[in-house]
Parts: C-alpha cells; sequence; structure tokens
C-alpha cells in the first residue's frame, strides 16, 4: 500500500484484526462472515506532506502541527503490528552509482526457503508452517532464546516501553533472524537486530523537545 | 538610521505612580513598535503623556487607541501580581543596566524568578527551531557548559535550539533566563510549558509586553534585541536563512557584543545564518571547549558521562561513521554482513554513541570524541 498515510484512517484501521489474526469478520444484519485473510503488508509513506522532513540536502517546509496531523493518521496500535519499520532516505548519486551489487535474489531466495524449512520442521504436528503464524504463547514456547538474548529483550520492555505484543513481534522477527542465519538458537545479537528493525517510530528520532 | 536616539527613554518617562501605570498600559498595544514609541517619548517626556496622546487618537493605530481607552492599569499589575512578574521598569535599579546602551531598550521588563545577570555573565544561545539532533545536541551541551561555569545561558524559550540551550543550562547545574515574545504568564510554545516551568522556578523568565499579551509573530523578532542587548556574546548554533537567528547576532554586532557561530555541513539550509556569520567575522566555535576558552571560562565541574570501553567492531564502525552512512554502505566499507552491522549500530545507538537520522547513522558527540580518543 504506497502513500499509506493517504489511505482513510478506517479503513487502514480496518487491517488490525486481519494483522493480528488472519482473518476478518464481516458483520451484517443477517449475521457474521468470517473469511482468511492472511497477507504481507507491506506499506510506504511520505515522513510528512512535503516528503522532505529529515532530509539532510532539503529543507522541510511543512508547519509541526501538518507533520503531526499527518503521521496521526497511523494510529499506535496500528504501527505496533508492523514487524519491520524503517526509514527509507532518498540516496545521493554517491550512493546510487558507488554501491556494489548487492545479493543475487537466488541466494537470497535459498536461504529463505532453508529457514522456512526450518520452521515448517519445528512446528510440525502445531498446525502452523511459520514464526509469524504463532500465537504470542507458542512463540514464547518455541522460541530457543538465550538468557542473555532474554534478558536484552526484557530490558527493551522496561526501557522503551515495548509493548505486550511488540515483545511477541519482536521475539517472532528475532526467531526469523535466527532462522534465516541457520542458528538453533536466538542470540542477542538477532535480538538487537529485530529491535533495530522497530525503533523507527515515525517522528520518535526528530528533534525539538518544546 | 541617524535620526535613531541613542539616549533611550527620557529619565522621567515612568518615574511617577502615574507614568509608570501609564507605561504598562503602553505595554500592552500590540500596533506600536518601541521605535515610534520611544520617538513619542522623546517629544512628549513621560509614559502618561505618551499615552495620552494615543488615547485621543493622535499616535499608534486604530485598534490601540480603542485598547488604550479601555484598559486599567489595575488589570495589569493585578495579572502581574497573580503570575509573581515584578516590574523592572526604564530608570529603575532593577532595570539592567546592559539594555540602557542598546538602541530602542524597551521601557518597561516584568521579570519572574533571579534577577537578570550582568553583561559579564550572560551568554545567548540562539538558532533554529527545526534543527538537527546534532545540532540540538550542541547546543545542550554549550549551555551545560556555560551554566556549570557560572554563565546565564539567555534564549528565546523557542523549541528547538534555544529549549535545548535552555535545559542543557539547568541540567548543569546552572542558571537560564528566557526573554518573552509573549505576557511572561502565556505558555508559549504549549508544549514548553514544562521548559517554562523549570525556568520560573530556577532562572528568569522576562517580557517587554504585559501580562496576558498574546504570542503575535510581529512581537518574535523584537524581542531577539533584547537577548542581544543582555549579553555579553551570542552563539548561534544553526539557522536558516532569514531567521530568528540572524537577527540576534546582527543585533549583538551591531551592540558590539561578541558573536561566535558552530560551522555545518556547506550543504545544509541550516548552515547558512552561522557559515554567513563566519565570513562576516564571527568566531568559529567546534563546541564548548573552544567556547569556554574563548571566554576565559573554567570549565565546571560536571563532567562528559564515561564511556566505557569500545570494543574493536565497534571502535572500527565509529571510526568509518565520519558522515551520516546508510547500514549497507557501512556493512561493506567494514567488509561485515549487513545484519550483523545493524546490529552492531543498534548496540552503539542503546548507548548513545550513534543516532538514525532518515535512515542512516551518524555519529553523536560522545561517539564522535570516542572514536577520536
Amino acid at each position: 500500500m504506497d502513500e499509506f498515510t493517504e489511505f482513510r484512517r478506517d479503513a487502514a484501521e480496518g487491517l488490525r484484526q486481519p494483522l493480528e489474526d488472519g482473518r476478518v469478520v464481516v458483520a451484517r444484519a443477517v449475521g457474521s462472515v468470517e473469511f482468511p485473510a492472511r497477507f504481507t503488508l507491506v506499506a510506504a509513506a511520505n515522513p510528512c506532506p512535503c516528503g522532505f522532513h529529515g532530509d539532510p540536502a532539503r529543507r522541510c517546509t511543512c508547519p509541526d502541527h501538518r507533520i503531526e496531523g499527518y503521521r496521526s493518521k497511523l494510529s499506535g496500535p496500528l504501527l505496533d503490528r508492523v514487524d519491520i519499520r524503517l526509514d527509507v532516505p532518498r540516496l545521493t548519486k554517491r550512493e546510487l552509482l558507488g554501491e556494489t551489487a548487492g545479493e543475487a535474489s537466488a541466494a537470497v531466495r535459498e536461504r529463505v526457503e532453508l529457514a522456512r524449512a526450518r520452521q515448517r520442521e519445528r512446528y510440525a504436528g502445531t498446525g502452523f508452517h511459520c514464526n509469524a503464524q504463532l500465537p504470542g504463547p507458542v512463540a514464547r514456547r518455541e522460541a530457543h532464546i538465550a538468557t542473555s538474548a532474554e534478558a536484552l529483550l526484557a530490558d527493551a520492555v522496561d526501557r522503551h516501553g515495548l509493548s505486550g505484543r511488540g515483545f511477541d513481534r519482536v521475539l517472532k522477527v528475532a526467531r526469523t533472524i535466527a532462522d534465516l542465519a541457520g542458528r538453533e538458537t536466538i542470540e542477542p545479537d538477532h535480538v538487537v537486530e529485530a529491535l533495530a528493525y522497530r525503533a523507527t517510530e515515525p517522528g520518535a528520532r526528530s528533534a525539538g523537545a518544546a | 538610521m541617524n535620526s535613531r536616539t541613542r539616549a533611550g527613554w527620557p529619565d522621567a518617562f515612568a518615574r511617577s505612580r502615574e507614568d509608570l501605570e501609564a507605561a504598562m498600559v503602553l505595554s500592552a498595544l500590540l500596533g506600536s513598535t518601541p521605535r515610534t514609541l520611544l520617538e513619542l517619548a522623546g517629544e512628549l517626556g513621560t509614559a502618561s503623556a505618551v499615552l495620552a496622546e494615543i488615547r485621543e487618537g493622535r499616535a499608534g493605530s486604530r485598534a490601540d487607541t480603542e485598547f488604550a481607552r479601555i484598559l486599567d492599569p489595575g488589570t495589569i499589575a493585578g495579572a502581574a501580581a497573580a503570575c509573581g512578574a515584578r516590574l523592572a521598569p526604564w530608570g529603575s535599579s532593577d532595570y539592567p543596566e546592559q539594555l540602557r546602551h542598546v538602541p530602542d531598550p524597551p521601557a518597561i521588563l516584568y521579570v519572574i524568578g533571579r534577577p537578570p545577570p550582568e553583561r559579564t555573565g550572560a551568554v545567548a544561545v540562539v538558532g533554529a527551531r527545526s534543527c538537527t539532533d546534532l545540532g540540538g545536541e550542541l547546543a545542550r551541551e554549550i549551555g551545560r557548559a556555560l551554566g556549570s561555569a557560572g554563565v546565564t545561558v539567555v534564549s528565546g524559550a523557542a523549541r528547538g535550539i534555544d529549549a535545548a540551550a535552555h535545559e542543557g543550562a539547568l541540567d548543569g547545574g546552572g542558571t537560564t533566563l528566557a526573554v518573552l515574545g509573549c505576557g511572561i504568564d502565556v505558555v508559549y510554545p504549549k508544549r514548553g510549558r514544562a521548559l517554562l516551568d523549570r525556568i520560573r522556578e530556577r532562572g528568569t523568565l522576562v517580557s517587554e509586553h504585559a501580562p496576558g499579551t498574546p504570542p503575535v509573530p510581529r512581537n518574535f523578532p523584537a524581542r531577539n534585541r533584547i537577548v542581544a542587548g543582555l549579553c555579553a556574546a551570542t552563539v548561534v548554533v544553526e539557522g536558516a536563512g532569514g531567521s530568528g537567528s540572524m537577527i540576534t547576532a546582527d543585533h549583538a554586532m551591531e551592540f558590539g557584543r561578541d558573536v561566535y557561530a558552530v560551522p555545518g555541513p556547506v550543504t545544509s539550509p541550516l548552515s547558512e545564518v552561522p557559515l554567513q556569520l563566519i565570513r562576516d567575522g564571527a568566531t568559529m566555535i567546534r563546541g564548548p571547549e573552544d567556547l569556554l576558552e574563548d571566554l576565559g571560562l573554567e570549565p565546571g565541574q560536571t563532567p562528559l558521562p564515561g564511556l566505557g570501553g569500545l570494543a574493536p567492531d565497534e571502535r572500527r564502525a565509529l571510526e568509518r561513521l565520519t558522515a551520516p552512512t546508510l547500514p549497507d554502505r557501512l556493512a561493506s566499507e567494514l567488509g561485515a554482513a549487513v545484519p550483523e552491522t545493524v546490529s552492531l549500530l543498534m548496540r552503539l545507538e542503546l548507548r548513545g554513541l550513534v543516532r538514525a537520522v532518515g535512515g542512516r547513522y551518524e555519529p553523536t558527540l560522545a561517539g564522535a570524541r570516542a572514536a577520536s580518543g
């Protein structure tokens, strides 16, 4: 969903339930119908209406209240259900041209398939086949997380106000990172990487206290 | 420019009780600039005479005339007393000496908190409202260094650089003074309430406007002359072209006070004012150490927070991060995988050594120090 902030708020909020439990319930006067709705949400939005907030070379011309209004279209509870949030900056010419070629998609695909195979094996007989599908308690039981990594995650709850849902989601992302690295146990680095992908709250890092 | 009086207000302008009350009413008018009032005062001598002129419609805007007719000085005095503000009119011993000699001085100041410092004990730190994280960090450190060295940090209580400088001074155990562009009892910006409360408690609030005066944009450039006029020196951290920081620095130069500027990248719009000032002869400073040295001040007793050791991979990453860098670019420079590099950056971020800015990472001041130390 490109220009995610331009969608009507109730439409965007409507994604909360399927993002959480993979189903949509449509209720009408005559009864309600449930549909399966497992999907991967990929969404993009500008940092502010003019698009230049945080850009080192261009000046954002948006008044504060407009930036706030723009960002408030994405509610906290909705963003809490997004596992990976990244700032994607405008690249400089040097960054565009000077980059060595990225990893080949075929190699990535192989790694993803191996990680998926590990997950299917781990969850055989449970009715789940990948990390994302696990309800919180199952995810916590199956995590195989190192004690030091667990302490780090607990610390994030205390220090960064990670919600209960956020905790489970970071845990599942960390589990996936460990699976991609071919590791049975979630190590501290996997948790840190998962936390890094969540650290981007729109506006959380922008300056200006008063 | 030649017609501009340098003599300030007539000695008797607000001396009698009646004139002081008239000066309070004049401080509530929005349609008359300090300069036009000053010119009237030069002709007429007292605040009462100037007020009479405005009430009769011979001077000031029509709105001023109508407002001045109905405004009761008792209301203003009551509002001042209610918020704990004292009056420091021109000619009184409470009026800051260093403002007597600047062009267009305020006729009256409302003051809450500590008495304003002498000129030699005050340094202004000003800059952009929409500052960068690095700019805010620098302003905070400069405020902290000045505060802990016993200097009052003067600014305008706006968000961004102003707020960071005030907070730094208070965090360093020092004191700070905010010059407001609205009534002294008006909370502006709204989000700045906590800061204003802290300043009221441990520092000084100053305004030339009557309590209750709303934050009208035209009053904000004028308060910069008070910021510059109170201080021996003015420091500009970041500022876009045509902004208030340029006005403050111009006033400081005009008043013969020292001007310091922290440079930034030539490509950044927020470097416009500091770089222009440096070209115009302001002293370039790289941070609080340079400033303290130039001002001949000893650093106070607040050492910088300790870092603990750096692991070899952390040191290598910090040394590479000389400019905002994409994580994948840093990874390829380090010859490391992207996931490990993201973890490494996150660990450094949690320790306050790097920060993420719109998807790139850059060192904080502490991180830059750690890399070079």
